[in-house]
């Protein structure tokens, strides 16, 4: 093997020298730049952005507050409610799991699979995938029991509002279900999947009973897993709200109405606090919080019942014969002699019209209170006629009548009182006589609801003469929304007469005759068809006319015992004659209240 | 064949040893931490660095064999070397093994060889038996006839596909002549000709590849697809500050963040750690390195000796410019490790058998004779 050795000692190449410190020189200053300028002069911002990688913040659930009855029984509670989710990284076999869940929980194979797939991409491996939104206790069991062999199945656990009363307070409460879009977009507090107040308290309660989410911050890798967690914030619990509301009482007044259309409302005439509010109708409260599904909801939205409707403040009735108490304020403040009679035959011609009393035959000659006992409707139909319908509209919007009572309810309605003007607007007709003859006695277009009613008669027996908001919380002020523009006299001359109603012979409220208290009352009963009058001119009885044909029954009265005043006022739909239907209703729950509070 | 003089000790680079030996421990302690990552156990370490050390172990053993043989005699074996090469990387495409999606691998029976770890070396080698034959500025014939030769691996290797050793041999060559030198003409001629075929280097790249030319002058576009590492590396390197978060606390590689933080990503891992000041040091050790290597070449007895060393030092030059600039968003990506500091084993073997050659340039710089 030859060497080639070079001649005489080697040179390198003079510009490759340079070519190559060169470029040593120029690969420090590039770096040495980039680095300054990544580490120094941006290093704030990446540590920012690194900070932003790894800190992920979290809220914590604050517990909904709870409601209590009067009594503090509760009526609205936050209980753990059972799920079952998949962890998919620890799962073996898919397809295995899903058909074992299948068969445990009843649910069909192919929704759980649809939720599987849905869920996959949003929910990370090592997270549980929910599968089964609700398990019952003997599923839980079950599935507890074989978790073992089944590695990656995940009981999972969340809040969920219960109403241990179910049916009985559902249009009090409301309830509470997942925040839509609408209301994510109005309260910024609000987080997709939690559930807000969508009806009754619980809607118009919502910022007080929500409470303050809490604050956790945690450390994650790039997949999302935590390692260190802290708490930034405490949640605070939503505040609790007592109801005014009495346990025993609401449950008395709605097994009055089992079976029946209609509604309840008992209320403390000075205070304004109601103590049992009822609608029947109701539905469980508690199958909007699960979730309804489809066949659920249309049922309750076709039920010719209306279950959803809270009768009290949403529906309106002609008040018939409850409005001759208002007439009757009205007649003596217009100066008209309570001692003045009206000669009833049984029928009052006005130009070629007749109108009837209930009475077939008549009542005979009849003063105020006499026309009030009897519910006599000649002598309000010519008592009427002379005072004028404008008069009559008037003096029923000082009374409350024709707008909301505020209750803290949501969708109240505020019913209707008829005036000239309004019949122009609304039919393009001019006022006729007869419609101020009929309007006296509570029928026409007047429309009331329950609970304007149970403020009017209310206001008959406090001190002032205070329309009152009804109350529906224990321990709160109360809120006097209007007084009566009736004198004191005036409005004993009335309470008198509902006492007459009960005590005397012949008085409609004779039911709620007692030796336990004193009480009075008032009947009505709404038509719901104009004419009921076979071939021979004769009037048919309610049991011989379908259920949608019959009359409405009201009755309003009150009570006073033990130092103690209640108004109780009641309306069953279609529930025939008002002292027979509603008569019976309010004595049983007089009695309850005789029973509690001695 | 094996001559060893005392004196050869003597004349030995010893500070390229030195920061040889440095920057391989900072490359193990670096992929001791980037091997580490959160648990929820805790922090757990995988075997990357131990493997790192093991291959470290076994290169300084190459290291030692290719310090020991008289480089000069590598001057004649160059054509049977790379002829070898050349015969092991036309196999690949015909007998090679599929990993990741490329053809790299020759399987051995006892391990994967890398056919293209050789070429590395073999064209080095070549390279500079070529441009010693003579001392005067290259002219067109000597020009073709270097790039002919050397294209012939570089081919073979870029259908594999390997872009990035492909284009590492050929700046390398293309280091070695520049060193050497161009007549006037030819120099400006290549000047113009050139940068005029990046279009249609373009037009030969793969989809991927332009790619990630085009996520390196917009990562923003697409921050969570191929955007995503160079954000990553840049918000490591950057959060390291100026000082770092500290040994094992780098969040964005514990946290796994950062991608491939082991291999091509390895010395973010390190800035986020060590911060600007690390940094320095690291680059500084690199230049110092890189110098090492430069008086080597520059005091080398004979053109093969200082052209040989010059390759060396052109190999290393652009895998440090290259993969610092990619990790630093100054570059596209390529996939180019960083020597010494990204895990690899091959990778590791062949610098170190480089490094060898170079400290038996130094050695023998003033032995004249042999034989």
């Amino acid at each position: 093997m030859s060497m080639q050795l070079d001649p005489e000692g080697y040179q390198p190449p003079k510009t490759g020298l340079w070519l190559l410190q060169g470029l040593v020189l120029l690969l420090f200053l590039i770096f040495l730049l980039r680095f300054w300028y990544l580490q120094v002069h941006h290093g704030d911002d990446f540590a920012k952005k690194a900070r932003d990688n790894r800190i992920r913040q979290a809220q914590i659930y604050a517990p909904r507050g709870l409601l209590r009855a009067r009594g503090g029984e509760l009526l609205a509670e936050n209980r753990p409610a059972y799920g079952l989710g998949i962890v998919r990284e620890d799962v073996k076999d898919v397809d295995a799991t899903l058909k074992q869940i299948s068969l445990w929980t009843g649910v069909p194979l192919e929704n759980i699979e649809k939720r599987y797939k849905k869920g996959r991409w949003r929910t990370k491996a090592f997270e549980p995938l929910l599968l089964v939104p609700t398990l019952d206790f003997s599923q839980l069991a079950i599935i507890e029991a074989n978790s073992l062999d089944w590695p990656g199945l995940e009981v999972m656990t969340r809040p969920q509002r219960f109403y241990p009363e179910g049916e009985l307070f559902a249009h009090i409460l409301g309830y509470v279900s997942e925040a839509n879009e609408k209301e994510l977009e109005a309260n910024k507090e609000l987080d997709l999947g939690d559930t807000v107040g969508k009806q009754g308290l619980e809607l118009i309660k919502e910022d007080t009973l929500r409470g303050t989410k809490g604050l956790r911050q945690m450390e994650v890798d790039i997949s999302g897993r935590e390692y260190n967690s802290q708490t930034l914030e405490e949640p605070s619990a939503g505040s609790s709200v007592t109801l005014s509301i009495d346990l025993g009482l609401q449950r008395i007044a709605a097994k009055q109405l089992e079976g029946q259309a209609g509604c309840i409302v008992v209320m403390d005439p000075d205070t304004g606090e109601l103590y049992a509010l009822v609608t029947a109708p109701s539905f469980d409260p508690n199958a909007f919080t699960r979730g309804l599904s489809h066949k659920e909801w249309n049922a309750l939205r076709d039920n010719p019942k209306f279950p959803l409707q809270n009768r009290v403040i949403q529906s309106v009735y002609p008040p018939a014969s409850i409005w001759k108490l208002l007439m009757a304020g009205l007649y003596l403040q217009e100066g008209i002699d309570p001692n003045e009679t009206v000669k009833c035959t049984g029928k009052y011609k006005l130009g070629n019209h007749t109108f009837r009393c209930w009475k077939k035959w008549g009542h005979g000659p009849q003063n105020l209170t006499e026309a009030l006992v009897h519910s006599c409707d000649v002598y309000f139909y010519e008592m009427g006629q002379r005072i004028g319908i404008d008069k009559i509209e008037a003096f029923s919007k000082k009374n409350g009548f024709g707008s909301k009572t505020g209750i803290d309810l949501p969708h109240e309605r505020s019913g209707l009182v008829p005036s000239k003007a309004w019949k122009r607007r609304r039919f393009n007709q001019p006022w006729q006589g007869g419609e101020t003859v009929i309007t006296s006695i509570g029928q026409g277009f007047t429309l009331v609801t329950p609970v304007q009613i149970a403020v009017f008669i209310s206001s008959l027996l406090n001190d002032n003469g205070e329309l009152l908001k009804p109350n529906l919380f224990k321990d709160t002020p109360r809120t006097v929304q209007g007084i009566s523009p009736l004198t004191p006299d005036q409005r004993q001359f009335i309470v008198k007469a509902m006492q007459e109603t009960v005590e005397a012979k012949r008085g409609t409220a004779r039911i709620l005759r007692t030796k336990k208290a004193i009480v009075g009352g008032k009947t009505g009963t709404a038509q719901v068809m104009k004419l009921k009058i076979d071939a021979n001119d004769n009037r048919l009885k309610n049991e011989d006319l379908e259920y949608w044909q019959r009359d409405h029954a009201w009755m309003a009265a009150w009570a006073k015992f033990n130092g103690k005043k209640f108004v109780v006022v009641t309306m069953v739909e279609h529930g025939g004659g008002g002292s027979s239907t509603a008569g019976p209703i309010i004595r049983n729950i007089l009695n309850y209240i005789y029973e509690h509070n001695e | 064949m094996i001559a060893f003089d005392r004196r050869l000790l003597t004349h030995m680079n010893w500070g390229l040893l030195l920061i040889t030996i440095l920057l391989f421990g900072i490359g193990v302690l670096n992929l001791y931490s980037a091997s580490a990552f959160m648990s929820q156990e805790g922090m757990a370490v995988t075997a990357y660095y131990q493997k790192q050390l093991v291959w470290g172990v076994m290169g300084l053993g190459v290291l030692v064999l290719s310090m020991l043989i008289d480089y000069r005699h590598l001057k004649s074996l160059a054509w049977p070397i790379f002829i070898v090469t050349i015969i092991a990387l036309a196999l690949v495409p015909v007998a090679g093994k599929t990993i990741y999606g490329a053809r790299r691998w020759l399987d051995l029976g006892f391990f994967n060889f890398q056919p293209s770890e050789l070429a590395k070396i073999s064209t080095i080698i070549i390279t500079a038996r070529l441009l010693s034959r003579s001392a005067h500025p290259l002219d067109w014939k000597e020009l073709f006839i270097m790039l002919g030769i050397c294209s012939i691996p570089a081919a073979l290797i870029l259908i594999q596909p390997d872009l990035g050793t492909t284009l590492n041999m050929l700046l390398n060559v293309g280091g070695i002549i520049l060193f050497r030198g161009l007549t006037r003409r030819v120099f400006k001629t290549c000047a113009i000709v050139i940068p005029s075929l990046i279009p249609v280097a373009w037009l030969c790249m793969l989809d991927y590849q332009r790619q990630r030319v085009l996520t390196f002058l917009n990562p923003g576009d697409d921050p969570l697809g191929a955007g995503y590492q160079i954000i990553q590396s840049q918000i490591a390197i950057g959060s390291g500050q100026l000082t770092g978060k500290g040994f094992l606390g780098g969040t964005q590689s514990q946290l796994r963040f950062l991608p491939e933080k082991h291999t091509d990503f390895a010395i973010a891992v390190f800035g986020e750690e060590w911060g600007f000041i690390g940094c320095l040091l690291l680059l500084s050790l690199f230049c110092l390195f890189l110098l090492a290597i430069f008086t080597t070449s520059r005091d080398a007895k004979d053109r093969f000796g200082s052209f040989l060393s010059a390759g060396v030092f052109f190999y290393f030059f652009w895998q440090f410019l290259i993969n610092m600039g990619m990790v630093m968003g100054l570059m596209p990506v390529v996939g180019i490790p960083l020597p010494f500091i990204s895990y690899g084993g091959s990778a590791t073997v062949v610098n170190l058998c480089l490094i060898g050659l170079v400290l038996n340039v130094s050695m023998r710089r003033f032995v004249f004779k042999t034989d």
